[in-house]
């Protein structure tokens, strides 16, 4: 892995506005970033992130089979009592998921760590899937990339490929978003795109205009029943809403299902430890109420005293804590040698139940720190989208760069 | 170029965005065909005179006919015309001329309709089909839409391409009853959640 200094594609800029890219800036600063892109090995493409993402996956789905039917967890996940039925039955019924996003740190050796899974609304996927793409098509074709170089992107075929698994031929699909947020409504276009491509119908509602028909079932801004409904609208905030009592008679299939609300939550990571303590690719966690007397000398929730002292080494080098509902960053600190050393300014989530988890420091390249987002479409990994940032957090504005594989 | 034997990106990609301000979600790119909308039939005699265009005056009255026709069979019946004001506008609706007054006098109820505000001609002659037209009413937001309502339109003049679904006749309501207020009786009840923010507005991603 390193980070390779490249020409930039001469009149990008007008491109990336032609093909509606609008976000290419974004609050004064770049967020797309092609100055520089980082270059793999197949083998590290291969070894160290596709498959160990994809069995992450598998053992989320692990930590899912048992949060699901066990009331403490769903208690500690913050899953509202009256909806346990709603994501069981989704999940002993098997629905279906799409598409979610692994975070991971990496610096080219050693196991990637899984810093976060967003199961559930992940952003990011136009740059990935097409406008890296796009990138790299047009590099290798300049001849700034060798001809025998690759990405691993196979992000929109994999979509296609899945839309057509979980859908019947020709369904008619709706998607919502706030329509006023262009991040959010290019990666729901994205996927909507592709399930055109799968031969699927794709309607756009805005999210505020969903209605509810008096049969009880939920309706488009044009007062057409919803059958599926590929929501960007992370299920935290379903369970909570007004029309959240109407999820389970409304008929709707939902897109991510209901028990993505179990996997796109902080606090799967203290479930994953819990179940498989030190595979190489998971960090220590815990709910930070079960460890918090233990680390000022303390001791620690009987239950997971065990598991404490296998990490309290680990611990002492460096921790972060975070909300279990958070999104771009907000609410991380991280603690070094015990003492806080970074944290962001968004503390918008911090209300929420928090856990803490080792730290796997980001690597620095040239004052710039990557975070892997490992693609995960159906139960497989398929492509990659790097975020770097001068902050030790990864937030909104990092900026995307684009990654190759030589070698 | 030398290929990989297995490679890691897709063999194309979809890459433009099309964003909010368009239909795109609404209709298929592939499938489109050339469309004319028309306020009224003289209007669309008019346009008929330009000779580079794909319909003549016959096609403008035999279409006019066939949309008159099937706004009356298709267009949505209300019960009250405040609910039909509702949906398409204030002002914007009218009795049901279909309706005789025997109906009416036989407890039958009277509906109310949307007024047709045009129609709409498409051409499937590129394909070896025929032309094909839909009438238009008005939306609750200004808009112009088919009697289906799962389209609408900027205007009620113009040209543009639109998906041939837009075309697709819209089910029969002529001696149905009429609609009640169990079409849509709220909106609005996802996104006020602030599990997350206090305040401003934020990606619901990440």
């Amino acid at each position: 892995m390193e980070k390779r200094t490249l020409p930039e594609r001469p009149g990008w800029r007008d491109k990336a506005q032609e093909l509606g890219f609008t976000f290419a800036d974004m609050g004064g600063e770049p967020y797309w970033d092609e100055t520089s892109a980082y270059r793999f090995t197949l083998r590290q493409i291969e070894d160290d992130i596709e498959d160990p993402a994809t069995e992450l996956h598998a053992l989320c789905r692990e930590a899912v089979d048992r949060a699901v039917r066990d009331e403490a967890w769903l208690t500690r996940l913050d899953i509202p009592r009256q909806h346990w039925d709603l994501i069981a039955s989704s999940w002993a019924r098997g629905e279906p998921e799409l598409y979610g996003r692994m975070d991971l740190a990496y610096d080219g050796s050693g196991p990637a760590k899984l810093l976060e899974y967003n199961a559930d609304t992940p952003t990011s996927l136009y740059e990935s899937a097409s406008f890296q793409w796009l990138w790299f098509e047009q590099q290798q074709a300049a001849g700034v990339l060798d001809a025998d170089a690759d990405q691993f992107n196979s992000i929109h075929e994999a979509i296609v490929a899945r839309w057509t698994q979980i859908c019947a031929d020709g369904e008619e699909l709706h998607f919502t978003a706030d329509p006023d947020n262009p991040e959010d409504y290019a990666t729901v276009e994205t996927l909507a795109w592709a399930a055109r491509e799968a031969g699927l119908g794709a309607h756009f509602t805005p999210l505020s205009q969903i209605g509810l028909t008096e049969e009880g079932q939920f309706a488009d801004d044009q007062s057409r029943v919803i059958g599926t409904l590929f929501k960007l609208y992370p299920w935290e905030d379903m369970l909570r809403d007004s029309f959240a009592a109407h999820l389970q008679a409304s008929g709707t299939r939902f897109i991510e299902p209901p028990w993505k609300a179990l996997l796109s939550n902080k606090g799967i990571l203290p479930l994953l430890w819990q179940m498989f303590p030190g595979h190489p690719n998971l960090l220590p966690a815990f709910f930070l109420s079960d460890v918090q007397d233990a680390l000022s000398g303390g001791s620690p929730a009987t239950e997971v005293a065990q598991a404490f002292e296998a990490a309290r080494e680990t611990l002492a080098r460096g921790y972060v804590t975070k909300p279990i509902f958070s999104r771009e960053g907000a609410g991380v600190v991280i603690h070094e040698n015990g003492d806080e050393v970074a944290r962001t300014s968004d503390d918008s989530y911090s209300h929420h139940p928090m856990i803490l988890q080792g730290l796997a420091s980001l690597p620095d390249f040239d004052g710039f720190h990557p975070v892997l987002g490992a693609w995960i479409v159906g139960e497989n990994c398929c492509g990659l989208g790097l975020r770097e940032d001068r902050a030790r957090i990864t937030h909104n504005l990092s900026r995307f760069k684009p990654h190759f594989i030589e070698g | 170029m030398t290929e990989r034997f297995t490679r890691k990106r897709s063999r194309h990609v979809a890459l433009v965005l099309a964003g909010t301000a368009t239909l795109a979600l609404a209709g298929c790119e592939d499938d489109r065909m050339d469309a004319q909308s028309f306020p009224d039939l003289e209007s669309c005699i008019a346009a008929s005179q330009q000779d580079t265009l794909w319909f003549t005056e016959d096609d403008c009255r035999k279409n006019f006919a066939a949309a008159q026709e099937e706004f009356l069979e298709t267009a949505p019946r209300y019960e009250s015309k405040e609910l039909c004001e509702q949906e398409h506008g204030v002002g914007n609706c009218g009795g049901d001329p279909a309706q005789t007054q025997e109906a009416q006098n036989s407890g039958g109820g009277f509906s109310f309709m949307p007024l047709l505000v045009g129609y709409m001609m498409g051409s499937m002659l590129s394909r070896g089909g025929g032309i094909f037209s839909q009438p238009m009413v008005k939306t609750a937001d200004g808009r112009f839409s088919t009697p289906k309502g799962d389209q609408s339109f900027a205007s009620n003049r113009g040209t543009g391409k639109v998906s041939a679904a837009t075309f697709q006749r819209a089910p029969s309501t002529i001696g149905k009853p009429a609609m009640t207020a169990t079409q849509v009786s709220q909106r609005g009840g996802f996104g006020a959640s602030a599990t997350a923010r206090s305040g401003g507005r934020s990606s619901a991603g990440g």
